[in-house]
């Protein structure tokens, strides 16, 4: 009895060790003490070993709204945080040239949800209106704001609160930085610049340390590997297969570069704008002091002179001597995310082409998930892993899915990467599936009953009806008996478009005021 | 639309004020920012509130005339119906503007501003401001002094503001009035003081708050909260004699 309870208590979870910084490693860590109130006496200690050598990959610079209230929920300011990251607002994505490549082919996917959605899908009611209006401007106003430059909120508006929606455009390497920042001084995480030489096994295969060059080994009860696409954990240590998903998303290298501005008084996006490529596309992020553009591209449809030329291209002349830097990207994921007493989070989990911002929320999600479900002792950790790689091979599954969805709807024909897009062999069952059932019924909540979702059914409808798509509702029209409700939806998106635009600030200006004034906490 | 020139002895010489026309600027405005040191008197009849400035975002003491945008229920049959009238609709048509010709530290940083198109200004009615040797009188005088109460009151509220921020005693409260006639509105966008956070305080913090005089406004701020009822009241009674409110605004 007393045994029992050594015992227990010896493998208690006391402990965590993140290895690497970066937006992961600070994220997961943040997210991790203010749950776990690292800062108090006695609770678990969240430690996080980097290496002052190793570079940090900027991934992406855009976010979710989800992020919102990760940062309030340690603890942080908005308007220093945006002020610090050089942050803006993100309303969601407009997707350019993506259907037909012509000048006025574009679709948005904004971040709220049809008018009426949990009460009534608008989309079988629209699809009577679709020649005069897209479906995405008849039910909802955010389209319509962001076409306008307009923010998503007041000065008024209180931190974290919006009038729109919305999420972050930022500078990852600047939210690193302030990450550390807070988690040290405000979270209690401790914080350790050392090179990581070896990794200590126990004899039923845990990590009990990781050795540094200067600190000694250190010892943890949890080990989150935030080391990048290294995988220094999971993958170098663990051997955990890389599952290549190169054969559905075909994407495998990036040219990035920073645009200035033409002055302080320029327009900043406050969405995203994707512009799809011959072999690829091209994001195009507008921060507080400069955009973020890059091209990424398949290399077996184009090389990287093409890939370069189709960037400068866009960017302009004015700025042909502006330095591109090139990013190779491996599509996939690891076969699993959680061995042993091990968690992989970030790059060191897998990678996908960043069309719908996907990285950072799956940080988010990651570290949520092992702060709600810690282990409280190491008896019971399989148990939770086991789950943790479920859940996450389905959130990934769902993720590309959805990103595959943006390609395989496309019409273009002016390189073989987007008829590869659209061959059959190169789409997932799953996608297959729905995309029949689709025919017939638009997406609903039942094609996405798990209560792990990453996407709402409401982002696939304005994908697929923003790619022209078509359900064919003939043979349910008889059920189709709420026209006068749905136009009365309708009719209210369009007064609240109206609303949104007589009292939205441009957001450039809001961003100004910010910097200016700050958002009040209330 | 205002049209404001810095007051000038040799511009402004001939310059009549009309005191009956002046507080008309104020007619249609549903609340007006106000500062600690008239905090008693206001609370006497007008709800004391804080809110955000539409531009900036910060928090300002106001007092709330009406409900609805353009709604003054303190402007009556053509004027203004109040024991106190707050400072800054006394001092229409007279602005501070800050100093921006300052040469060196002697120069004020504030300097004096006039709406020369407002109604009350003219050269043949009312108060002269300047005398037929160019001293300023004793009308313009006392205009001074309550624009020099307003730049000292500002700041001191400003800091007052700030203080109850820190301690997170700011918390909005939500208006939620059916009228007379039915209609409901919601008001938005008010804040007043958190009671409950208030008694939680500890003794060091209160004992401050104390030391800085900042108890008595803080609880006049509550206490005038009770005036939104005798607001109402104005508004029901205008919407029972709506013939007689309409007849009024016309003439």
């Amino acid at each position: 009895m007393s045994d029992a309870n050594n015992s227990s208590k010896n493998s208690a979870t006391r402990s965590i060790v993140i290895v690497g910084g970066g937006a992961a490693g600070w994220i997961t860590a943040g997210i991790l003490a203010a749950k776990l109130r690292s800062d108090t006496e006695g609770s678990i200690q969240v430690t996080l070993v980097e290496s002052p050598d190793i570079k940090i990959i900027g991934v992406g610079e855009g976010t979710w709204p989800t992020m919102r209230s990760t940062l309030q929920k340690m603890g942080i300011s908005e308007t220093e945080f945006m002020k610090y990251c050089d942050a803006t607002f993100k309303q969601g994505a407009k997707f350019a040239k993506w259907v037909d490549g012509s000048e006025e082919d574009y679709y948005y996917h904004p971040l709220m949800l049809p008018q009426g959605f949990l009460k009534m899908d608008l989309a079988p009611y629209w699809h009577k209106y679709a020649d005069k209006i897209s479906f995405s401007e008849a039910v909802c106003f955010q389209e319509h704001i962001c076409e306008q430059g307009l923010a998503p909120k007041l000065i008024t508006t209180s931190e974290y609160d919006s009038v729109a929606n919305y999420a972050y455009h930022l500078n990852a390497g600047k939210l690193a930085d302030f990450l550390q920042k807070h988690c040290k001084e405000k979270l209690g995480v401790h914080h350790i610049l050392d090179n990581v030489t070896e990794v200590r096994p126990a004899p039923n295969g845990d990590i009990t340390a990781v050795a540094t060059k200067n600190n000694g080994d250190i010892t943890g009860d949890l080990f989150i590997d935030c080391t990048g696409f290294k995988s220094l954990l999971l993958g170098e240590h663990y051997s955990v297969p890389f599952l290549d998903k190169s054969d559905i998303l075909f994407i495998d290298n990036a040219l990035a570069v920073q645009v200035p501005y033409d002055d302080e008084d320029s327009k900043i996006a406050s969405h995203t704008i994707s512009t799809a490529q011959q072999a690829g596309w091209i994001w195009d992020i507008g921060l507080g002091t400069r955009r973020g553009v890059g091209h990424v591209y398949s290399s077996q449809h184009t090389s990287e002179d093409e890939a370069e030329h189709d960037l400068r291209s866009y960017i302009g002349v004015k700025n042909k001597d502006l330095m591109i830097r090139k990013i190779p990207i491996r599509s996939g994921h690891r076969k699993i995310f959680w061995k042993n007493n091990c968690v992989a989070v970030g790059l060191s989990a897998g990678f996908l082409e960043p069309l719908e911002a996907s990285a950072l929320v799956l940080i988010e999600l990651s570290a949520t998930m092992i702060s709600e479900q810690l282990p409280a002792d190491r008896n019971v950790m399989d148990i939770v892993a086991k789950r943790y790689n479920e859940i996450f091979l389905y959130r990934w599954d769902r993720i590309i899915d959805f990103l595959k969805l943006h390609y395989i709807l496309s019409k273009r024909t002016d390189n073989k990467f987007w008829s590869d897009n659209r061959d059959p062999d190169t789409i997932p069952e799953s996608l297959k599936d729905l995309m029949k059932l689709w025919q017939y019924r638009a997406p609903g909540d039942m094609d996405f009953t798990s209560n792990n979702e990453v996407f709402p059914a409401a982002s696939y409808q304005y994908v697929l009806y923003g790619m022209g798509f078509r359900t064919d509702f003939s043979l349910s029209q008889t059920q189709l008996t709420e026209q006068a409700q749905a136009d009365d939806l309708f009719g209210r998106n369009m007064q609240a478009v109206k609303r949104a635009l007589a009292t939205l600030p441009k957001n450039r200006d809001l961003i100004k005021k910010l910097h200016e004034h700050g958002f009040q906490s209330i | 639309m205002a049209q404001l020139e810095a007051l000038s002895k040799i511009h402004h010489r001939n310059i009549k004020i009309d005191m009956a026309a002046t507080k008309k600027q104020c007619a249609y405005q549903r609340m007006m920012p106000v500062v600690m040191s008239e905090f008693l008197k206001l609370s006497i009849q007008y709800p004391i509130l804080f809110t955000k400035d539409s531009e900036t975002g910060q928090f300002v003491c106001v007092v709330l005339f009406g409900f609805e945008d353009g709604e003054n229920l303190f402007w009556q049959d053509g004027e203004w119906s109040a024991v106190y009238t707050p400072l800054n609709v006394r001092r229409q048509p007279f602005f501070i503007g800050e100093n921006d010709q300052k040469q060196n530290e002697k120069d004020h940083d504030y300097i004096i501003c006039i709406n020369i198109d407002d109604e009350s200004v003219d050269e043949n009615t009312g108060e002269a401001i300047f005398d037929a040797t160019g001293k300023e009188t004793e009308f313009l005088t006392t205009m001074q002094s309550i624009l020099g109460s307003l730049i000292d009151g500002e700041a001191q509220t400003r800091k007052f503001i700030d203080t109850l921020l820190d301690l997170k005693l700011v918390t909005p409260i939500s208006l939620d009035i059916t009228f007379a006639d039915q209609q409901e509105i919601r008001a938005e966008g008010m804040y007043s003081i958190d009671e409950e956070k208030l008694e939680t305080l500890d003794k060091d913090t209160l004992f401050s708050l104390h030391s800085s005089d900042y108890l008595n406004p803080i609880y006049t701020m509550i206490a005038s909260l009770g005036q939104i009822y005798a607001l109402i009241q104005k508004k029901n009674s205008r919407l029972e004699q709506p013939s007689a409110w309409l007849q009024k605004t016309e003439d």
